[in-house]
């Protein structure tokens, strides 16, 4: 009934937006029914950390200890990117960007890829794993494309074929699991179950396994937006609305991780350490090396950022790779830190494009005179995502290698520490000319309002909280990591 | 079927199948050009008009652009004598003939290539504008068209596990039950490509016009006359009537003799001259339909037909 | 091959056929013809499940075989049509590869579907599963078509036969995969489709053309 409840909250925030139309209130609806998920997602981790998993709907949704920490992470940055759509919303209607129709539909379509997402990580069976993580793509599109300029024509063109692909490759991975699963003794859908799969993982035909993990590895890898498949993240997340970006990029690539941490057992048990570590491994440095070079050349802030999440998939597939509870629970930490650190920065990206019209860090240079509440959080927040203390990306990053090194890939950590290197010289040059270089003579000192420096706060205050007191989630990351361990 | 059976009736069934072709092939060439000109509104030509060609311009003096060589006065015995030498070699009305152990279909696709060489090096040899540029438009479309032509006819033999044509043959009489099979239809559209590309006939090449800026084969052969020309047509058609031949007895084998009996043998000739006819019938009347493809076209129509090919010989990987 | 029957071997001729449709969607230019290839699929698509459907004794399948005849077979192609009809110069003029190197990267990658299907072929040994190499050489294909075109139109088709493939396979494969999710699958194709018109329909608004050529303003 939970994850019914769940899912139910984000889809009735769709039709209550969809019946009252546009007024000032209506995106504080998405907000209060992302608030109650994050609620309910940490009350179900702490009632029952570790025990048993809930089924639901003849066992099709499914909550344990892994679901429900994604939950919380889908959460909270769903929380802080409605919050941040309320100012978008208001401002693209009095300003005349869009119309109130538009408005609505923009509301009402970010609910429904948060359901999604939830669907996505609730899913009992691969196949509505699969159906869900679709149903992303579609909803995205649009959001993608809400501005309607040419940019964010072709971005969302590039965005839905490339992910439609990657998507039917998945599918077609999928197809080959049930296949493999029929010949192992499963019957219908119980056969794509996860549990029954992880069970019956060494009866499965290692032959056909081979062939569906590769196809499922670059079917959701593209969803992670992991090199060579990545070319549509840029492009999308920097032509989206800020708080679309930050959902994007906080949690959608998540949500795909998280489907590949979870076939990634399945792989290990059924073929061996071998295979999947090479095919994580081979993701994990071309996303590394590459995102980190085209760091150092950016001058576009989104673009910047997103080029940085693709280096963070990196290291979380990096950290995959290595398995083992230490690295696993480094990595789930580190899916909530990103997604908080990397959402407050989007938002502040679109704060920075309300009062500058532009994402340019050379045009929107001298922020932190010009605006010091809002160049502040993001000097935080560029901290935050390189990886300094306190915040919680710190100790993820942190708790990675040390599993890394546990499991016989020291030189991983030599490698993520080259690519770090990289990136801190990259983020740290746009941050330089964002926040202190910049355009003389222009007011100085101006105020933001709270409204839009909350969910930054928030969001910047919960990553420290979690860096230093990681109390309540260490049963649950323990008990998570278990589930996607062999 | 070993192939070293010489008995009158086999150097019979061989005899007529040189006599048939040679002297059927510029008949069935004729009977295409009225049938077009019919189908257009035209009288035409009547059908032996090009035997009365051939025999006028056997009787007409030989001319032989300076400083050519002997590559320019062997080709049009070359051709004429490479396609005899697949006439005896190939099944048309038996599969019982004295070498049909040499029926190999490689030796088969050579002989074709070694004719078509020898009117390329021919028109290079003549040193003129038109003559380079119709053999490297022939070389253009031989390197596409005779691997697709191999490819096509391996995806028929590959179930029966021989290149021996005749083998093939035979199989095919014996097995497809079922002809409609994904390789013989994906075999069978390529080798009509290569057919129609090989003889120069519509899309590839309009037999009847020369329009320079289009032309391949008529301008392989403009610098020949008197019996030397002759000869090319006579080649030429008989080509044509071969590669019919073929395609008609691997794809639709009804009627071939597989023994050596006299009635067999009759019921052969009939059935081979009739498949030809039709087929010939056939792709005049399409000819009336379709446009010439422009030149820079034709790469793509021939790539179609290797694909088609590989694909059929993919097919019978998968099904055999 | 005689020993299966005939609905063998017209299942042997439809999977062919799916194959062949997107070698068809790859040689030909006009975008008519390449939506012609991509109707040819969808039809032998709906047979292939039809036949699977008369030999299993299945009815959902000839359901599904009604469902994909519609949707694939006249529903997508109809969508296309109007589409052509809103941009005529949708035309592949200058494919990105040209279409003889095309033809020849297709039987590569035919060559490689064969190999890569190996492990099951082998490991399942009954006879509609011998069947899916040609499945997987239509996927490979339509990824081929999405690299290699650049009009609008064009990649919708090569997205659709990458889709039409994995149809075949699943079909082949499993006779299905559960009900809900090939409804799912389904579903999926068609929103996708329809978001990718209403894309179209942006596009000829902003650039009056459907080529995404004139779309190149994102790169690094």
């Amino acid at each position: 009934m939970l994850s019914l409840l769940i899912i139910g909250l984000p889809v009735a925030a769709v039709l209550v937006t969809l019946g009252l139309g546009w007024r000032p209130s209506t995106p504080w609806v998405g907000v209060v029914a992302d608030a109650i998920v994050l609620t309910i997602g940490f009350a179900a981790a702490l009632h029952d950390v570790g025990h048993r998993a809930h089924s639901t709907v003849g066992g099709n949704l499914r909550i344990d200890s892994l679901s429900a920490f994604m939950v919380i992470v889908i959460g909270i940055v769903s929380l802080l990117a409605s919050w941040g759509s309320v100012r978008y919303l208001r401002h693209e209607v009095e300003s005349q960007h869009c119309t109130s129709r538009h408005a609505v539909q923009y509301a009402a379509l970010m609910q429904s890829f948060v359901a999604t997402m939830l669907l996505a990580v609730l899913a009992a069976n691969i196949g509505i794993l699969w159906v869900a993580v679709e149903a992303t793509t579609i909803t995205t599109t649009f959001l993608v494309g809400h501005r309607r300029t040419r940019g964010a024509l072709e971005a969302s063109w590039k965005y839905i074929v490339l992910c439609s692909l990657g998507i039917a490759l998945a599918f077609l991975g999928t197809v080959l699991v049930y296949l493999a699963a029929v010949h192992a003794g499963g019957h219908s859908i119980h056969a794509l179950d996860w549990t029954w799969l992880t069970t019956h993982a060494h009866a499965l035909n290692p032959a056909i396994m081979r062939l569906a993990i590769g196809l499922l590895v670059l079917g959701y890898g593209t969803k992670v937006g992991l090199v060579p498949m990545h070319s549509w993240l840029p492009d999308a997340h920097s032509q989206s609305p800020a708080p679309v970006s930050a959902l994007m990029s906080g949690v959608l690539l998540s949500v795909a991780f998280y489907a590949l941490l979870r076939f990634k057992v399945i792989a290990v048990l059924c073929l061996g350490e071998t295979y999947p570590r090479v095919l994580f491994v081979t993701l994990a440095i071309m996303s590394l090396a590459l995102s980190s070079l085209l760091l150092l050349s950016q001058r576009d802030l989104k673009r910047a950022l997103a080029y940085s999440s693709t280096e963070h998939m990196g290291l979380l597939a990096l950290g995959a790779a290595a398995g083992g509870p230490l690295a696993i629970s480094g990595v789930l930490l580190h899916i909530l830190g990103h997604g908080l650190a990397k959402g407050v920065l989007f938002l502040s990206s679109g704060e920075i494009a309300l009062a500058d019209g532009t994402s340019d860090v050379n045009e929107a240079g001298g922020l932190l005179a010009r605006r010091p509440a809002l160049g502040g959080a993001v000097a935080v927040g560029l901290a935050a995502l390189l990886g300094f203390p306190p915040f919680s990306l710190f100790l993820s990053e942190l708790t990675m290698m040390r599993g890394e090194v546990a499991n016989h890939m020291a030189w991983a950590v030599g490698l993520s520490l080259v690519a770090l290197a990289i990136a801190f010289a990259g983020i740290a040059t746009i941050g330089r000319r964002l926040l202190l270089a910049g355009p003389r003579g222009q007011a100085t000192g101006l105020r933001t309002p709270w409204s839009a420096m909350a969910p930054l706060v928030l969001g910047l205050s919960l990553c420290a909280l979690i860096g230093t007191l990681t109390w309540p989630l260490v049963p649950l990351l323990h008990a998570a990591a278990k589930l996607v361990t062999s | 079927m070993n192939g070293a059976e010489v008995s009158l009736a086999s150097v019979a069934a061989v005899m007529a199948q040189v006599v048939l072709c040679v002297f059927g092939a510029p008949l069935l060439v004729g009977l295409m050009r009225t049938v077009r000109c019919r189908l257009e509104g035209r009288v035409g030509p009547p059908v032996v008009q090009t035997w009365r060609d051939v025999r006028k311009l056997l009787q007409k003096q030989r001319t032989q652009p300076e400083r050519s060589s002997i590559f320019f006065t062997s080709a049009p015995v070359v051709l004429v004598a490479t396609t005899l030498a697949i006439i005896v070699f190939i099944p048309m009305i038996t599969t019982r003939t004295i070498f049909s152990g040499g029926s190999d279909l490689f030796a088969i696709v050579f002989l074709l290539l070694a004719g078509s060489m020898s009117l390329a090096l021919a028109a290079l040899d003549t040193g003129t504008a038109f003559g380079g540029m119709g053999s490297s438009r022939l070389m253009a479309i031989i390197a596409l068209a005779e691997p697709a032509l191999l490819v096509a006819i391996l995806a028929v033999a590959a179930p029966l596990h021989s290149s021996s044509l005749s083998v093939i043959v035979v199989g095919s009489l014996h097995h497809s039950v079922w002809i409609a099979t994904p390789q013989r239809l994906l075999a069978l559209g390529a080798f009509v490509i290569v057919v129609l590309a090989e003889s120069g006939r519509l899309p590839v090449d309009n037999p009847a016009t020369h329009l320079e800026l289009t032309m391949i084969h008529e301008a392989l052969m403009l610098e020949y006359s008197g019996p030397d020309l002759a000869f090319v047509v006579l080649g030429e058609s008989m080509r044509f009537t071969v590669l019919l031949a073929l395609l008609s007895n691997l794809f639709f084998p009804w009627g071939i003799s597989t023994s050596l009996r006299a009635p067999s043998l009759v019921v052969a000739v009939i059935a081979l001259v009739a498949k030809v006819t039709l087929l010939a019938v056939a792709i005049a009347a399409g000819e009336v339909a379709v446009a010439k493809l422009r030149l820079f076209r034709v790469p793509e129509l021939l790539a179609g037909a290797f694909v088609l090919s590989v694909l059929a010989v993919v097919s019978s990987l998968v099904i055999s | 091959m005689t020993d299966h029957g005939v609905i063998a071997s017209l299942l042997a001729l439809t999977s062919g056929v799916v194959l062949l449709g997107a070698a068809l969607a790859l040689w030909r230019r006009v975008a008519r013809g390449i939506v012609n290839a991509l109707r040819v699929q969808g039809l032998a698509l709906g047979a292939t499940a039809a036949l699977l459907g008369l030999q299993l004794h299945n009815p959902l399948l000839i359901v599904t075989a009604a469902l994909l005849v519609t949707v694939k077979g006249y529903v997508i192609p109809k969508l296309f049509a109007r589409l052509i009809h809103l941009d005529p110069s949708s035309s592949e003029t200058e494919p990105v590869i040209n279409v003889p190197a095309s033809l020849v990267a297709s039987v590569f990658l035919t060559m490689v579907a064969f190999v890569a299907t190996r492990p099951i072929v082998d490991s399942a040994r009954s006879f509609p599963v011998s069947l899916v190499p040609f499945g997987f050489a239509a996927v490979l294909i339509g990824c081929f078509v999405l690299v290699a075109r650049r009009k609008a139109v064009s990649q919708m088709v090569g997205l659709l036969l990458v889709d039409n493939g994995i149809g075949l396979v699943a079909l082949l494969l499993t006779t299905g995969v559960p009900m809900l999710i090939e409804l799912g699958g389904t579903l999926d194709v068609l929103l996708v489709v329809v978001v990718l018109r209403v894309l179209v329909t942006r596009m000829h608004a902003e650039l009056g053309v459907l080529d995404l050529d004139a779309l190149q303003e994102l790169h690094d």
